[in-house]
């Protein structure tokens, strides 16, 4: 069962916690592995406090890996540290051991900090963690920018769903076999496309307007930020200290233990 | 395009958060202005309702080529509908929440990530955009044209700064990365534009008095001259800093056939090899481009001037 912290509280410990941590994974050094896997069991305890377990964290974490593709050229084109080099066909490349330690911390640091989003979003709902963003002063047409965006993002979402639904069933399908099941020429189905972007916007920007008129009518102000932050965390200054003494951990621990 | 963490350099990333600070700051402060004027796309529904529209546009694509999907990024329609500095806090948003609610680019890497999507993306690419239509004309077949060209650059121009991060961080290595990201994002980019093309032309038939919330301006001359001065400052300092120090053709090919000997000396030298005697290194290359730059720029302007002045005394 996942520990949530329920509507209402004070999530800015959540939220610093989870920016230090991270920011003490990006300042650990090229082939800090141990200080890496150290960073990884502080996030997994995390994880297993708030319900999820290390593997599935890992899994979910898995959606940062794309991201490899960008830091694999290095390891071919560095030229110190050689572990391998000769020619594969036609092509002549090598192996550095430098560019393969720049990559595979980026990979690591990525996946690891992607945990400790993951976390963060899993103990503390979304609308809560803009609340706390607020009390930290996020500026307000932010912040209610933000609390709308997600109150509708799902109406707004399904309304898009039966949208392409609907396209699908007038052979503007980008899934198929063969030009007859997607429609006509690529101009012609970026245009339908198009139509249907702009038709979202148009229903977008009607609901808008009933919402603003109906905000308006029971004297909003067209801020969300009046009379809905919850009672300050008393205890917030000593969990900030204890975070930032945490964070400092692991910073040290990546200029202390042994890197390869 | 959404960086991950871990892949920049920390101070990079700081920098880049200041950055992006400072300049959503400003966005604030002339939507705050807007508002008190009596703006109507400042309007923080609107925002709200915008910003969770694009998240479902970016759901639409189309097959381009197997294997390949055209889709919306919605920074530059984003930038067009509501303005660029209600777009640009509107791609903030979308961008953090991305970030906050499915991990789609990383907390410390947020900065980056907004600066690259929402102030090049959306805030250049509406700023370009209108500074294109207002060169075809300011029609609205010229503004959807201009938006459509700067949907294109807006995504080319994010990925090449996301490239350069990524080289600048040692991540990758800015030759094979800023061509394979341009690369790739080039027919990303194609179906930004055509989306963004049909998207307007669909609200300008069906709802013209839309598009007309945010007329195309006229800005005063200091101020597009600034502006000029200082896009050149930065495409200089950047050309610069990746520019090859290989000889050029006719070098090379003289170096080739050996009669580099041949060449006479200049009668005078001012910035020889573009550098400021007394000064080594980028700094000195890029200070002696600028004064280059600046001084064409007061030729131009002289001439300019010259001209104006014989034609009123014909």
């Amino acid at each position: 069962m996942s520990r949530a912290v329920p509507g209402g509280r004070d999530a800015r410990a959540a939220v610093i916690t989870a920016l230090l941590v991270i920011l003490a994974i990006a300042l650990l050094p090229m082939g800090a592995y141990v200080a890496i896997l150290l960073s990884w069991f502080v996030v997994i305890t995390a994880g297993a406090y708030v319900g999820i377990s290390p593997l599935r964290l890992a899994r979910r974490g898995a959606i940062a890996l794309p991201f490899l593709l960008a830091a694999v050229p290095v390891i071919f084109l560095r030229t110190d540290e050689l572990l391998w080099s000769g020619t594969v066909g036609p092509l002549s490349f090598s192996i550095s051991g430098a560019g393969l330690r720049i990559a595979l911390t980026a990979v690591l640091k990525a996946w690891v900090s992607v945990q400790a989003s993951i976390v963060l979003i899993t103990y503390v709902d979304a609308p809560t963690i803009v609340t706390a963003l607020r009390r930290m002063r996020l500026p307000d047409a932010i912040a209610t920018s933000a609390g709308l965006t997600i109150r509708y993002l799902e109406l707004l979402r399904d309304e898009a769903k039966r949208m392409l639904r609907a396209r699908t069933a007038r052979s503007a399908s980008p899934v198929g076999v063969g030009r007859e099941r997607i429609g006509g020429s690529i101009g012609w189905r970026a245009r339908t496309t198009g139509n249907l972007v702009g038709s979202l916007f148009l229903r977008a920007y009607a609901r808008a307007q009933r919402i603003e008129e109906a905000a308006t009518s029971r004297g909003a102000t067209g801020s969300l930020s009046v009379g809905t932050m919850p009672a300050a965390d008393p205890r917030l200054a000593m969990k900030v200290i204890g975070v930032f003494l945490l964070a400092l951990f692991l910073t040290l621990s990546g200029a202390l233990l042994p890197r390869l | 395009m959404h960086l991950p963490d871990g892949f920049l350099a920390p101070q990079l990333a700081l920098a880049l958060w200041a950055l992006t600070a400072v300049i959503v700051g400003v966005a604030l402060r002339r939507l705050a202005a807007s508002r008190e004027a009596g703006g109507a796309t400042g309007r923080p529904i609107l925002m709200g309702l915008v910003g969770a529209f694009i998240f479902a546009a970016q759901m639409f694509n189309f097959p381009v080529a197997t294997g390949t999907s055209g889709h919306l990024l919605g920074g530059v329609l984003a930038g067009y509908l509501l303005g660029p500095w209600a777009g640009t806090i509107v791609m903030t948003t979308v961008i953090g929440v991305q970030a906050l609610l499915f991990q789609d680019g990383g907390l410390l890497a947020l900065g980056a990530n907004i600066f690259n999507m929402g102030i090049i993306g959306t805030l250049g690419g509406t700023l370009i955009a209108r500074a294109l239509a207002l060169a075809l004309g300011g029609g609205r077949g010229a503004r959807i044209a201009a938006a459509g060209i700067a949907g294109w650059l807006s995504v080319m121009a994010g990925a090449g700064i996301t490239a350069l991060q990524l080289g600048l961080s040692g991540t990758t290595d800015i030759s094979v990365g800023l061509p394979a990201m341009l690369g790739v994002h080039v027919f990303i980019g194609v179906g930004e534009a055509l989306i963004t093309v049909a998207a307007l032309t669909f609200i300008a038939t069906t709802a013209p008095d839309l598009l007309g919330a945010e007329p195309v301006t006229h800005t005063s001359l200091a101020r597009r001259v600034g502006a000029g001065a200082g896009a050149t400052a930065i495409v200089i300092s950047l050309a610069t800093l990746f520019a090859s120090t290989d000889p050029d053709g006719l070098n090379s090919v003289a170096q080739a056939l050996g009669f580099t000997h041949v060449e006479a000396g200049a009668p005078f030298n001012l910035f020889a090899g573009y550098a400021i005697p007394g000064l080594d290194g980028a700094a000195s290359t890029i200070i002696a481009a600028l004064i280059g730059a600046a001084v064409i720029v007061g030729l131009i302007l002289l001439l300019s001037r010259v001209a104006a002045s014989r034609k009123g005394d014909a």
